[in-house]
């Protein structure tokens, strides 16, 4: 099992080393580090104008965001299983040639996918801010906790989202039961002492116990451990057998560009086990997470401050669905057809915005829950403006192949500029007075050139995906 | 008689590795032409330049009139190819994906096309299966059947027959040279000398990137030999001397 594990941490290495250049790889946590040192400078300001404790709040939230938007991994745990791109063939399909079990090979891989993320992303952060913490008066003790309680955190939500997605994988009744439950109990709580559970791994930064470390490594082991018992891949051999849906479809696209190929990419999406799955997996849940991370920062913010920048953020997690529609694409699926880069990049944007049904959706919804109608506008227009800004971005800078930004510290590094610095720009505006959020529609002009230039980019470049 | 496929100089290097060395390579009208060679010979890297899957880093090639480097599209939609892996997408059915080639080829007799190849290729008891749960060689009678749904005036074909049984081999083959006979042209890679020896009329094989040699089975069985020992003695050869 070790031997397992250490194998597909080489070969995880190995991709992205042959994709990358290993430097270029190595300096990715390097640049994740320089970055949270630089923004925990930030920290003694924010601190100040938020109330006494939030800051940490805000930040542990996050962390569990984080993981959330990592620990899908029931979603994926048939693709995982049965990885095989063209000639290369993944440890995880070829280890099933071994005397072990699926879920032993698949618990492999959660391991593998969980130290990375954590040497990548989490541990880098905290390396960062503990660098920082002579200059912004943090004690060692302090870094030490945020060290601990910050990985948990993350950890948290990677375990809590994995348990969601594998019993929504076995079965949507348990997982509508599963719900219901944890809110009836949660309601009970409320009812019962007038708060909510405490958050352990908070519990932890603001007073180390050994009590609430030995209970938080009990609830996360089992979360992972019942997650591992309910993984249940696809056997081999079995046939999914489905009615012909591609015609009906085709039809119903007609108006979009290149119907034939948004089709397939729908079918593809609905049929892998994403549709509502990634829908409430990547959006809503992590969605509701940050508008529980906005509302704690309400007494510093204007009013309708937590619905504009709340629409802001869906606008950039609106624009990683054209990842959902890049993710199942196989090398060679196309080699045999008049197809052309262009063509693909412009039907799966032609497909993209009619998926924004949902975050305009969502973002109505949160503007009447919240009681900010009359600003529903302005809303819509900059969810749709930094959606539109940051998938031009992705496509120019990554093609068809936009997981590339989460590990290329070039490409991250030229998004984050792009994307961030009319984001903050069109934040401040709108701060200033809502109505000024209509700017962001000013970006649907520079977001469509840019596509025309990625367009003009990715048909000049040695086609990958063929 | 007219040429369907014309390489000049063609070259593809991978960095310090040249996968195809100056190629050189004409096919007429109404061939059935076989590319042999050993594996890692260059038989799918030609194939991948001569349908604009990948540029060449030196040399031109026009398939049927059509310069495969400045409109890959135009050539991919008048031929038919059959790539090395059978890859179709996995989240379609099988009759979806015939449905799928013909919307993008713009082929309005799928329902019909498709009936046939199903039946043809014995293999309609799987035509709502999803192709990601298709047995190998199941799949590679899709991949077939797309290659030939829209009747191609020239098909670029990757070992087609490695994943196929006897039987469906052998009704490959009479399809192949029926396909011929009707005035069309396939340009077939292969490293089963056999199959190449049986059915085409004309071959070129290669090795380590380099065009080897050129000839059609009537002069080989002028001189008495088969294939399969003419090619191991040029291959041997050719070691002995690197």
């Amino acid at each position: 099992m070790l031997d397992l594990f250490i194998a597909m941490v080489r070969e995880e290495w190995r991709v992205h080393a042959v994709l990358f250049g290993p430097a270029m790889f190595a300096l990715l946590p390097v640049l994740v580090g320089a970055m949270a040192f630089m923004g925990a400078f930030l920290v003694p300001v924010v601190d100040q104008a938020l109330p006494a404790g939030d800051l940490a709040s805000i930040v542990h939230v996050l962390f569990l965001l984080l993981g959330a938007m990592v620990g899908g991994f029931g979603l994926v745990g048939n693709e995982v299983m049965n990885r095989r791109f063209g000639q290369a063939s993944f440890v995880a399909f070829a280890a099933r040639t071994l005397p072990l079990s699926e879920q032993r090979i698949f618990a492999a891989f959660v391991a593998k996918d969980t130290v990375y993320y954590l040497v990548l992303w989490i541990l880098p952060v905290i390396a960062g801010v503990a660098l920082a913490s002579p200059f912004i008066g943090l004690s060692t003790e302090a870094v030490l906790r945020l060290l601990l309680s910050l990985t948990l955190s993350f950890l948290s939500g990677l375990a809590g989202l994995f348990l969601l997605t594998t019993v929504w994988g076995r079965s949507r009744l348990a997982f509508g039961l599963l719900l219901l439950g944890a809110t009836a109990a949660i309601g009970a709580l409320l009812l019962a002492t007038g708060g909510l559970p405490p958050y352990l791994p908070l519990v932890l930064y603001r007073g180390f116990s050994w009590s609430a470390l030995a209970q938080t490594l009990a609830a996360l082991g089992a979360a992972f451990a019942v997650s591992l018992l309910l993984f249940s891949p696809a056997p081999t051999g079995s046939e999914r057998r489905h009615p012909d849906r591609f015609g009906v479809l085709y039809a119903r696209l007609g108006r979009l560009p290149f119907p034939a190929l948004a089709s397939k990419d729908l079918l593809d999406l609905w049929r892998s086990g994403g549709g509502v799955g990634q829908v409430l997996f990547s959006l809503l849940i992590p969605l509701v997470l940050c508008w529980f991370l906005l509302s704690l920062l309400a007494p510093v913010l204007p009013s309708h401050g937590v619905l504009l920048l709340f629409s802001v953020l869906t606008g950039v997690l609106a624009s990683t669905m054209f990842t959902w529609l890049t993710a199942f694409d196989t090398p060679g699926a196309y080699a045999c057809l008049p197809v052309a880069v262009g063509d693909l990049i412009r039907s799966k944007l032609g497909l993209f915005a009619l998926l924004h049904v949902v975050p305009v959706a969502i973002v109505l919804g949160a503007a009447v829950l919240a009681g900010g109608g009359e600003v529903g506008l302005p809303a819509l227009a900059m969810m749709l403006g930094v959606s539109a800004w940051s998938v031009s971005v992705t496509v120019y800078l990554a093609g068809l192949s936009p997981n590339v930004l989460v590990y290329d510290p070039r490409v991250l590094v030229t998004y984050l500029a792009a994307v961030g610095l009319p984001v903050v720009g069109l934040v401040v505006l709108a701060l200033v007075n809502p109505w000024l959020g209509l700017v962001a529609l000013a970006l649907l002009g520079p977001a469509h050139l840019l596509v025309r230039a990625a367009v003009r980019r990715w048909e000049a470049a040695e086609n990958t995906i063929f | 008689m007219a040429l369907v496929v014309e390489a000049k100089g063609l070259s593809k290097r991978y960095g310090e590795t040249v996968a195809v060395d100056s190629l050189d390579l004409e096919v007429p009208e109404g061939a059935l032409f076989g590319l042999l060679g050993p594996n890692g010979s260059g038989k799918s890297t030609t194939i991948r330049m001569l349908t604009g899957q990948t540029r060449p880093s030196a040399g031109t090639a026009t398939v049927l009139g059509v310069d495969t480097a400045a409109d890959p599209v135009e050539v991919r939609r008048r031929v038919g190819i059959i790539p090395e892996q059978e890859t179709p997408p996995s989240f379609l059915t099988a009759a979806e994906y015939l449905r799928f080639v013909a919307a993008v080829r713009g082929f309005a007799g799928v329902e019909k096309a498709a009936d046939w190849w199903f039946d043809f290729l014995d293999f309609g008891d799987k035509r709502d299966v999803l192709c990601k749960d298709l047995s190998r060689g199941t799949r590679q009678k899709l991949m077939f059947a797309q290659a030939f749904l829209h009747s191609p005036r020239l098909a670029l074909i990757d070992e087609p027959l490695v994943n196929f049984d006897p039987i469906v081999q052998h009704q490959v083959k009479e399809f192949l040279v029926e396909y011929v006979e009707k005035g069309n042209t396939i340009f077939l890679s292969t490293h089963i000398l056999e199959v190449a020896e049986e059915v085409c009329t004309g071959y070129a094989v290669l090795h380590r990137g380099r065009l080897f040699a050129t000839g059609t089975p009537d002069e080989l069985r002028q001189t008495g030999r088969h294939l399969p020992e003419v090619f191991l003695e040029l291959v041997r050869q050719d070691r002995g001397h690197a």
